[in-house]
């Protein structure tokens, strides 16, 4: 599935904005699958993921009238203010961070696959997965510094003892690879 | 300062994520105004962090949530007055310009009710062009509200659309020999609509009710008045004036 149009991100952002309930029910469909998965792999348990999701949707709502379509895809934008709570949350309780690896495992109090209608979603997130295999394990490591422990690109020179310049280029690499894998394996995939 | 596309690229990572220091980020931002193919590099660095968040982080959320954070934003919502622009500069201008265009085009509105409705709106289109230009916003249109029969209603339609201030909208209708109240709402083809405040008619069947607010209307095109139980008693599409 291609990515929706702006347009239709605008009017539902406008929606929303308006305290239109199908909009919220809308969004979240669309988004809370990955805040919530954001919470678990950067706050650690469901308690804080669920306050994360809460959170991210209030602030997305008082900040609706922010979303500039023309600044990037509404998903990105979300994506980006649950992240920037949940290093909010991560200051605030001084946790130690954690890797990807100690807590992406499957949790067992996951609920059942849902119908038929997540299929496509699913479909994604495993091109996502196949294009994500695709990172060298350096580019890999430096953009999870980077997006999960909210580290600059100093900060991920500084732990990965390596200049710069290369810290830069490994997260830049990282996210521009990942765009170009995903076209690739829709394109096998259609 | 960021003056050029390969100095703004190196930070545009950084930038997304939030990690730059306000006056690098300033430069960024600066940059990027007037430059699409440095957007548009952004663009698809936004998309990599999305494929990013599908693989890494993609968990369905446990039952429940979902009603959690619909209960939440309800409280929110019933907590948080509905916005209005601070007073002061561009804002109270325009509230103050839109007020008095409310004023003049209600006028306008009526006094084609009462007489010439279908001409008056069209000699006018000067007058709105006009107002227009003063507000700043995107159009106005306008309909024209009638039925027969028992409960016969005539009035007009007047919406100010613009995509940066406040938008509203005007119905002013007449209803001889009707009491009591009836809705006026303002619909999109996609099944969106905005209900106006109920339109509550007096002695002489006249009644008027308006909406404002920070949307932009460009999808609503028709307005339905119809009686409490839903009766549908006139409806109008809005157009150009």
């Amino acid at each position: 599935m291609r990515s929706r149009e702006p347009e239709s991100d605008a009017a539902l952002m406008r929606a929303f904005s308006r305290r239109d309930v199908r909009a919220a029910d809308t969004l979240f469909e669309r988004f809370a699958s990955r805040i919530y998965g954001l919470g678990i792999v950067m706050l650690g348990n469901e308690a804080a993921a669920q306050d994360l999701v809460q959170d991210t949707f209030v602030k997305v709502w008082r900040n609706a009238e922010r979303y500039d379509t023309s600044r990037g895809r509404l998903e990105t934008w979300v994506l980006l203010v649950a992240r920037s709570l949940a290093i909010d949350s991560l200051r605030r309780r001084v946790l130690e961070a954690r890797s990807l690896e100690a807590t992406g495992r499957p949790h067992e109090s996951d609920p059942a696959p849902g119908p038929d209608e997540v299929a496509a979603t699913r479909d994604m997130t495993e091109r996502a997965r196949r294009a994500m295999g695709t990172l060298s394990g350096e580019q890999r490591a430096a953009l999870e510094l980077a997006y999960f422990g909210g580290k600059t690109s100093a900060e991920v020179a500084e732990l990965e003892g390596i200049p710069l310049g290369t810290a830069k280029t490994r997260i830049r690499t990282a996210l521009l690879r990942l765009r170009e894998a995903l076209e690739e394996h829709r394109d096998v995939d259609v | 300062v960021t003056s050029t596309c390969d100095e703004a690229r190196a930070l545009l990572p950084e930038h997304l994520l939030g990690t730059l220091e306000e006056e690098a980020d300033e430069g960024v931002r600066r940059h990027l105004r007037g430059c699409a193919s440095c957007r548009a590099e952004m663009a698809a660095l936004g998309e990599g962090i999305a494929t990013f968040a599908r693989a890494a982080h993609d968990r369905p959320p446990p039952d429940g949530l979902k009603d959690r954070v619909m209960t939440v934003l309800g409280e929110e919502w019933r907590e948080q007055p509905v916005a209005i622009p601070a007073a002061g500069g561009r804002a109270r201008l325009a509230w103050a310009a839109a007020a008095a265009a409310a004023v003049l085009v209600a006028a306008l509105a009526w006094g084609g009710v009462q007489t010439r409705r279908a001409s008056v709106a069209a000699a006018d289109a000067g007058s709105y062009r006009n107002l227009l230009e003063v507000l700043g916003g995107e159009e106005f249109r306008l309909g024209e509200l009638s039925s027969e029969g028992p409960d016969r209603l005539e009035g007009s339609v007047v919406l100010y659309d613009s995509h940066v201030d406040q938008s509203w909208v005007v119905v002013l209708v007449r209803a001889p020999g009707m009491f009591g109240t009836a809705t006026a709402t303002l619909e999109a083809d996609d099944g969106r609509s905005i209900e106006m405040r109920p339109l509550e008619f007096g002695e002489t069947g006249s009644a008027a009710t308006w909406w404002v607010g920070p949307n932009d209307l460009r999808a609503y095109d028709h307005v339905e008045i119809a009686r409490p139980d839903g009766t549908l008693l006139a409806a109008t599409a809005i157009v150009p004036a």
